[in-house]
């Protein structure tokens, strides 16, 4: 797309392209953040949903009548009760339908199932009461599935009754040419990867405050998409989309977890309608580790063809992933897609062929995590070419350059059809080699003397795609976002975006981008987000959208809106409009700064002096755009491809670690980013969303990980003892250098940053301590990269080579 | 994670304090709370009065002298941890508390809290075993005294009984010439370890003279790795590691087996702490 203030703003930016210091932070670090748990209505009352605590059962029978005695508590509902809500919509066509009801009827398929709701005047009471409907609950166990291999197998015990088996879907693309490549090349070799399963783990959980009040339900949510909530509640409630208004207040982090549409976003406002009282939910951390979204639990069995050089000739990859029970909306099936569509990295490689398979498992759904699918295709794509590289004797990094994209190849499509529009692929890297070289021997140099320790370096080439289109997640909503601009009399901007924010900048870009478009300061623009009242429609902040959202529609607006502007202080001025122009924050003719229109004026003109504006002019400064980039498709195409992003990033991670030998521990000494997101507006976000992904990346290469007994399903974990997030003590200093390729198609060339930084780790990990641990012939192949894992390799890889029992050393 | 409902009260003597846990079944004392409280939400343990000594006079005292560290039943970890006598008398009380949690948990975390919580993953009760620690007792049965060997029944059993409140504990100096080794492995800082060693070892001319061994993390109570401490006098820095980690693999086949490691990682773990710690002690001695 190409706007006139595009190019406007190219030539005259101010603030685009600096650190503006962020205007979101004062809330949060003086404990004046307004959070959804912060809300406090007359009369509001408390609710806690009773949870499966089975993998898999049908219910025979609830008692609430003990629950429903204890003094404070008011109501409790079951499924029964709900018979006036609608069923969540299967919109995906080619995936198992799920017919999901917000409170579970009969049967429950995850332990952390909600299948009841306790109404109490406190939430003290309100867990006593839950407690006494879980005594009150009897269960028929059914046989479960814990993972893929029992759930793929034949005779499996079915989760869903209407369906054939466990598999949601099974998208097998055949490409002769990979055939080809198999029957040439010299070498084959098969393999599995594994990613383990994690969660995105906002600092703030979920929580619904919801109020029904003439005729209008407000629904106070911690959602990344307030507008796709508002559209969802009033669906399922059979409301006016006009009477429900969805308001995210302040929010803790949401990292993908917060993009669903969950049971409780439409069971809290049922129950405030039904009960005409106030009522709220407060996720605390035990049900948000089972019934918020898990994801990234992927397997990939990889056939690999090679030649003795060490070219890659041909790969087939089957990903599956772990779907849970499936019993979330939006689908939790989409990532999986876009680790096969960019599997392939930033390298020359279209020989690919990537079958995606789906399937169902006794679990906590899965569903979206920052990364989105990326980080478990680059760990497959990063470890079968460090594979080959010892196979055939080459240098990694070598091999790796002989692979990359060189500056000129793009626009290039991938294998899957994604159209990488721009990038720095080789640059990256070679940048990246350069920075990580003097500090690699500088480790190597510091653990010289220690027999125990070995170094190892990893490299991940990756690509990001960038404000996707949410069709193919959803099977509803498409890939747009609207923002409205408006000029006050008093001369102030206020920006109002569809887009939501939680932490990210997005307020603080908004304001950079409209104080350049209209040549104002950015303290003079107020920024409106996240309240369906107050905002126009947009899809909310996930898929590292929010930069090219907000540059699209803001621009688009503010474009519109200084042609009116300048309209008006033509009139003003007596002078023809083209001899206008807009210079330090006021119009004036063109060659002459006196006399000149302030903002104020024209504001003014606009909306109260009515008398200045030009005969037959319509009153008000207020113009919306809704920005759609054209590129954009959602649906494949006929030859099955699809570019399902607007723009695409890119990068280079190294890390460098140390590995105790005795031990199994993993240091990382260094870590490296190279770093291209086209057209930087604010350098000091961009650099905190790298240092954020990395260490969330950190933590899926390292130390999260959610395990299920695999005889019963049950979770093996309850808490933060069990599952290890990392912190600032984990999580090392890192080095980050930036490229700017602009993209070509998008408004001031600007593209996504939001996720890149999660897709290094775990192949960097898995690669640099495969690297320390050579001369055992390790080569890791999941994730996390424990100390276990590590001595469980070394183990394996002395065992192979006959060396008895013992481990090294 | 709220608790059920629960009485508490905060008695001013010990005598009160005695009184109110034996008025109620399932009384509990509430010293630091840092994993009473926890457990209390996630409604795991059944409390139905707890009784806080933080205000019980002369309680929270930590004294020293040239046998030992006496800490109270109400002095915190921070107290111990910033306490330069009680490191200097009793140098694995400081190296311990460096490893318990967090600045936040050991400012209301208690010394005697820990040994009574009994986590099998935690420091303090293997320092305690280590350094032959005795336990004061006070309940329905009178005052009596307890070793440290016999104090730790199994995983959050000990030999405390229904009403009963330890007043202190006294950690005895280790002996002269040896140095005490805490080293653990965890997956994160401030985490319970996986597996941990608390050694004091006594070294001479060069080589191990003798040495207390004691692992944690590993089995239900803190664990004495006897045949290490068999097989570690007169080792020297010249002798083959093997000798150690043999005997500390044969003292720990039973080790813990859950998420976090296999009980062979936990053996495999303590044996190259056991190395570590043998070759610190006698770096230390050469600097001597």
């Amino acid at each position: 797309m190409s706007l006139d203030i595009d190019s406007h703003i190219r030539h005259s930016s101010r603030y685009v392209g600096r650190s503006v210091p962020r205007r979101e932070d004062r809330g949060p670090l003086t404990g004046r953040g307004r959070y959804v748990a912060d809300i406090k209505l007359p009369g509001m009352l408390e609710v806690v949903f009773a949870r499966s605590t089975e993998a898999h059962a049908r219910i025979t029978g609830i008692d609430t009548s003990e629950a429903e005695a204890l003094e404070g508590v008011v109501a409790v509902f079951c499924a029964a009760d709900l018979s006036d809500v609608n069923t969540f919509p299967d919109y995906i066509p080619y995936i198992g339908a799920v017919r999901q009801r917000p409170l579970a009827e009969d049967r429950v398929r995850y332990v952390g199932a909600p299948y009841a709701a306790v109404v109490a005047v406190d939430r003290y009471i309100a867990e006593d009461g839950a407690s006494l409907v879980a005594a009150g609950t009897t269960y028929e166990p059914l046989p479960t599935v814990a993972d893929l291999d029992q759930a793929l197998a034949s005779g499996a015990p079915k989760l869903y009754d209407h369906w054939e088996s466990n598999c949601s879907f099974d998208v097998a693309p055949h490409k002769p040419e990979v055939d080809r490549a198999f029957e040439e090349a010299d070498h084959v070799f098969t393999e599995t990867y594994v990613s383990q399963r994690q969660t995105g783990l906002p600092m703030e959980t979920r929580g619904v405050v919801a109020d029904m009040v003439d005729g209008t339900l407000t629904v106070w949510s911690s959602t990344q998409s307030p507008h796709m909530v508002r559209t969802t509640v009033a669906l399922m409630l059979g409301m006016p989309e006009p009477q429900v208004r969805v308001i995210h207040p302040a929010i803790g982090g949401g990292f993908g977890t917060k993009t669903h549409i969950y049971p409780e976003d439409v069971v809290v406002p049922w129950i405030a309608r039904r009960l005409a009282t106030p009522a709220r939910w407060i996720e605390d951390r035990m049900e948000n580790l089972v019934a918020s979204v898990h994801a990234r639990e992927q397997r990939h069995d990889v056939e690999v063809a090679y030649d003795a050089d060490g070219t890659i000739r041909g790969v087939r990859c089957a990903s599956m992933l772990d779907m849970g029970s499936g019993e979330i909306f939006m689908p939790g099936t989409a990532p999986v897609f876009v680790t096969n569509a960019c599997i392939t990295g930033g390298y020359d490689f279209p020989n690919m062929e990537a079958r995606t398979i789906g399937a169902v498992t006794n679990k906590t759904p899965a569903g979206a995590y920052r990364g989105f699918g990326i980080p478990e295709g680059a760990f497959v794509m990063e470890r079968i070419i460090d594979r080959v590289a010892r196979l055939t004797g080459t240098d990694r990094a070598d091999l790796r350059r002989r692979m990359l994209l060189r500056p000129g190849q793009t626009p290039y499509v991938m294998h899957g059809g994604g159209r990488l529009d721009s990038g720095s692929h080789t640059e990256s890297f070679e940048r990246a080699l350069e920075m990580s070289a003097p500090r690699l021997e500088q480790v190597r140099k510091r653990h010289a003397g220690d027999p125990d320790v070995r170094v190892g370096v990893g490299y991940a080439n990756y690509v990001e795609p960038t404000s996707p289109s949410y069709h193919l997640t959803t099977g509803h909503w498409g890939g747009g976002d609207a923002a409205t601009v408006r000029v006050d009399p008093d001369g102030s901007v206020r920006v109002a975006a569809g887009l939501s924010a939680f932490g990210q900048g997005a307020e603080t870009t908004a304001a950079q981008l409209a104080a350049d478009a209209l040549g104002v300061s950015p303290q003079d623009v107020t920024v409106v987000l996240g309240d369906t009242e107050r905002t126009p429609y947009g899809l909310g902040s996930w898929g590292s959208r929010g930069a090219m959202m907000l540059t699209g529609s803001v621009l688009l607006a503010s474009e519109r809106l200084l042609d009116k502007a300048r309209a008006i202080a033509a009139h003003m001025l007596e002078a023809a409009e083209a001899d206008v122009v807009l210079e330090d924050g006021a119009f004036h003719v063109a060659g002459s700064s006196r006399p000149s229109v302030s903002w104020a004026e024209v504001g003014t003109a606009a909306w109260v002096r009515v008398v200045d504006l030009p005969d037959g002019m319509e009153a008000g400064l207020e113009t919306s755009g809704f920005y759609h980039p054209e590129n954009l498709q959602h649906q494949l195409d006929d030859t099955g491809k699809i570019n399902a992003a607007a723009s695409w990033s890119n990068g280079t991670h190294i890390g460098i670690v140390s590995v105790r030998i005795s031990t199994g521990e993993v240091t990382i000494e260094d870590y490296i980013v190279v770093h291209d997101c086209g057209t930087v507006i604010n350098p000091a976000l961009v650099e905190g969303q790298v240092h954020g992904g990395v260490a969330q990346g950190i933590a899926g290469a390292m130390y999260e990980h959610f395990q299920y007994d695999p005889d019963t399903a049950y979770p093996r974990f309850a808490s933060f003892m069990d599952y290890l997030v990392p912190t600032c003590a984990e999580v090392p200093h890192m080095e980050v250098d930036h490229f700017e390729s602009p993209a070509p198609e998008q408004p001031l060339g600007v593209k996504g940053c939001g996720e890149g930084g999660t897709v290094g780790p775990p192949a960097v990990v898995a690669g640099a301590v495969s690297d320390a641990l050579s001369e055992w012939g390790v080569d890791l192949t999941e994730c996390p990269v424990t100390p276990v894992a590590v001595r469980a390799a070394l183990r394996a890889a002395e065992a192979n080579r006959g060396g008895g029992s013992g481990a090294p050393p | 994670m709220k608790p059920a409902p629960f009485e508490y009260c905060r008695p001013s003597t010990v005598d009160e304090a005695l009184e109110a846990l034996g008025s109620s079944e399932s009384s509990r004392v509430l010293a630091g709370g840092q994993s009473l409280i926890p457990a209390m939400n996630f409604r795991l343990t059944d409390v139905s009065l707890l009784v806080d000594i933080n205000r019980v006079e002369g309680l929270d005292a930590v004294t020293c002298d040239s046998g030992g560290v006496t800490v109270g039943a109400a002095a915190t970890q921070t107290r111990v941890l910033e306490d330069d006598g009680a490191a200097s008398v009793v140098p694995g009380l400081r190296a311990a508390l460096r490893h318990v949690g967090h600045l936040q948990i050991r400012d209301r975390g208690t010394v005697c809290g820990s040994l009574a919580h009994a986590d099998p993953a935690a420091e303090l009760p293997a320092v305690a075993v280590a350094t032959g620690a005795a336990i004061d007792v006070t309940g329905p049965a009178g005052e009596r005294r307890i070793d440290a060997a016999d104090f730790f029944h199994g995983p959050f059993w000990t030999a405390l009984e229904d009403g009963d409140l330890i007043t202190e504990v006294r950690f005895p100096a280790p002996p002269p010439r040896s140095v005490t080794i805490v080293d653990e492995i965890c997956r994160r800082a401030g985490d319970f370890a996986v597996a941990g060693l608390v050694a004091v070892i006594e070294v001479d001319a060069g080589a191990v003279r003798s040495a207390r061994l004691v692992g944690f993390g590993l089995g239900g109570v803190p664990t004495r790795l006897q045949a290490a401490e068999a097989a570690i006098g007169g080792w020297a820095a010249d002798h083959p590691v093997v000798t150690l980690t043999e005997a500390v693999m044969a003292d720990t086949t039973d080790a813990f087996d859950d998420i976090h490691a296999p009980n062979w990682y936990r053996g495999e773990a303590v044996a190259a702490l056991t190395v570590r710690a043998a070759l610190r002690a006698l770096a230390t001695e050469e600097e001597v």
